[in-house]
């Protein structure tokens, strides 16, 4: 039978873009675990060298741990405030819904670079030091629309009937928020969360303008590339990229199992929290 | 008692938005019209930012750039992407959620590593070339691939495909296959569907992922210091080191500024088309 779905095609396209999208980052970890500090062929060989390099680099640790602080702090803050930000949006039929919704939108739809010199000059105007603190504020702009998008999603997609029923019997706001919503979307927000700690972890564009003098893991990876051709850049891409991978699988797990319990599909929520952005 | 609405609780994420967000894009705008010096600006107010903004041959030249690298990345990133999208949305394959795994998580790996990867891939000492020297194919290495607006192109490409995927493959979530079985029931061919039933629903969210790309592709300034050399160079390269090394936040901003009004005029003329064509109101039945 041929379906409508049967295109060899678009199959052939799907196979190319998967190459092309997964292509390049394994010829980074590839050359990773190359033996001599040749990036070309032929491949002479491997070794952990640039692994155990980059262990002992006190400048690479350093990096890493202002990268895990920034994000944590992204993260955790984008939890709290996007979470009571969309139960608020999807539980009030005020006017006022539509803005804010448009507000928390917006920064997704600025390039970073608009938004990291816009900070650079708001911090120097009212004369704060750049810090860790400034790229933690930064980030959470830049993360907040993600997470707040797919927290709408779930929230929005709830049956009112449960909460409803609860007020009814005398819960509280709070008690109908912990008892009823909250275990019905907590694996989407832990999700959405994580998914807020890739993107803080892995962002240079706005960090570049409002970090200072500190470093984190992409600043570090930016001077590396500038200076030399490094080999050992290979070697913390590589570990970047098992990172963030480790993170989505996290995610992607989370969300698609609690759509499943849901309504039996295992759709990531990522898909219908993009259907609603305007 | 006066008891706060839910919405209250949106106040203090407001509140982080309007203080890192809405108060420094303004206070930057602001800045376009001062004049700028040594990492300080002056008054009184001036358009002289704009005009330089607009006129230097260098601004020209990087805005000329900008439009063509922009276009290049979300022509090819949407021509691409559409296929893809098509596929994981009717197909029966069991590889389908792999697919959808591998495209999304790509989305996630890091900006840097990707622009690193395609200079070692395209570089004269590069994958390519040392490949095909081994291959005894070439003697001498190619360097058309690197440090022109075909590398920076390639790399936004790779950048934002995922994105464009995910958002097409979203756009066509309620276009049921029973349509497209309807469409060939009727006596329609693959061309034909296409043309007349996909396309049309994936014409907004094609819309909105090609001036996605095309803003980030144009605004960016990693990438072509990376891999653009001296023909692939990009606005926001001179805008970053107005920002940086050369102290004139003013006339960053009047850049930045001027590059916003392109891409808002763009963006009205997308929307002008999608309302003309009346493809922006299309509703399904369920």
């Amino acid at each position: 039978m041929t379906g409508p779905g049967r295109s060899g095609l678009a199959g052939a396209f799907t196979v190319a873009g998967v190459v092309f999208l997964w292509g390049p980052l394994l010829v980074v970890v590839l050359f990773s675990l190359h033996s001599t500090a040749a990036l070309s062929f032929p491949f002479r060989g491997f070794s952990l060298r640039w692994y155990e390099e980059i262990f002992s680099s006190a400048e690479v640790r350093s990096a890493a741990e202002n990268s895990l602080i920034v994000a944590t702090a992204t993260a955790a803050t984008t939890l709290v405030l996007g979470t009571l930000a969309a139960y608020g949006l999807t539980r009030t039929s005020s006017r006022a819904r539509g803005p804010l919704a448009l507000l928390f939108f917006l920064p997704i739809t600025l390039p970073g670079l608009f938004i990291g010199t816009a900070l650079l000059v708001a911090f120097a105007r009212i004369e704060v030091t750049l810090s860790l603190a400034t790229v933690a504020a930064a980030h959470l702009v830049y993360v907040f629309p993600f997470f707040f998008l797919i927290a709408r999603a779930a929230l929005d997609r709830l049956d009112p009937a449960l909460e409803e029923a609860a007020a009814d019997l005398g819960a509280g706001r709070w008690l109908v928020f912990r008892r009823v919503t909250l275990p019905q979307v907590w694996p989407v927000l832990v999700g959405a969360a994580c998914l807020a700690f890739a993107l803080s972890f892995d962002e240079f564009i706005i960090t570049f303008f409002v970090i200072g003098p500190d470093s984190t893991l992409p600043m570090f990876i930016w001077s590396t590339l500038r200076r030399t051709i490094d080999p050992s850049i290979n070697a913390i891409s590589t570990l970047l990229l098992l990172f963030t991978l480790l993170l989505f699988v996290v995610t992607f797990a989370l969300t698609s199992w609690s759509e499943r319990r849901r309504r039996g599909s295992a759709e990531p929520l990522v898909v219908p929290a993009l259907k609603d952005a305007p | 008692m006066l008891r706060a609405g839910p919405l209250a609780l949106a106040a203090p994420a407001v509140a982080v938005l309007l203080v890192f967000f809405v108060a420094p894009l303004t206070a930057f705008a602001v800045y376009s019209l001062l004049t700028g010096a040594f990492y300080e600006v002056s008054g009184p107010l001036t358009l002289d930012n704009y005009r330089e903004a607009v006129e230097s041959p260098l601004h020209r030249t990087l805005a000329r750039n900008s439009l063509l690298v922009g276009l290049f990345a979300a022509v090819a990133s949407v021509v691409f992407a559409l296929p893809i999208a098509y596929w994981l949305r009717y197909t029966r394959s069991r590889w389908r959620m792999v697919v959808m795994f591998l495209i999304i998580a790509s989305f996630l790996a890091s900006y840097l590593v990707r622009i690193y990867a395609w200079r070692t891939i395209l570089g004269s000492n590069g994958l390519i070339n040392s490949g095909l020297d081994q291959l005894g194919v070439i003697d001498d290495p190619l360097t058309f691939f690197l440090y022109n607006r075909f590398a920076v192109t390639v790399a936004l490409v790779h950048i934002y495909l995922p994105y464009v995927v995910l958002v097409l493959y979203a756009g066509l979530a309620p276009l049921s296959p029973a349509y497209l079985e309807a469409a060939q029931d009727l006596g329609a061919g693959r061309w034909q569907r296409w043309r007349r039933v996909v396309l049309p629903v994936a014409a907004a969210p094609v819309a909105s992922a090609f001036l996605f790309v095309f803003v980030l592709s144009a605004a960016d300034y990693v990438t072509p210091q990376f891999l653009g050399g001296t023909s692939g160079g990009l606005l926001g390269v001179i805008i970053q080191q107005n920002m940086t090394a050369q102290g004139d936040y003013a006339l960053g901003a009047a850049i930045a500024f001027s590059m916003l009004g392109a891409f808002l005029a763009l963006y009205g003329v997308v929307a002008l088309a999608l309302r003309l064509t009346r493809l922006d109101r299309l509703r399904f039945v369920s």
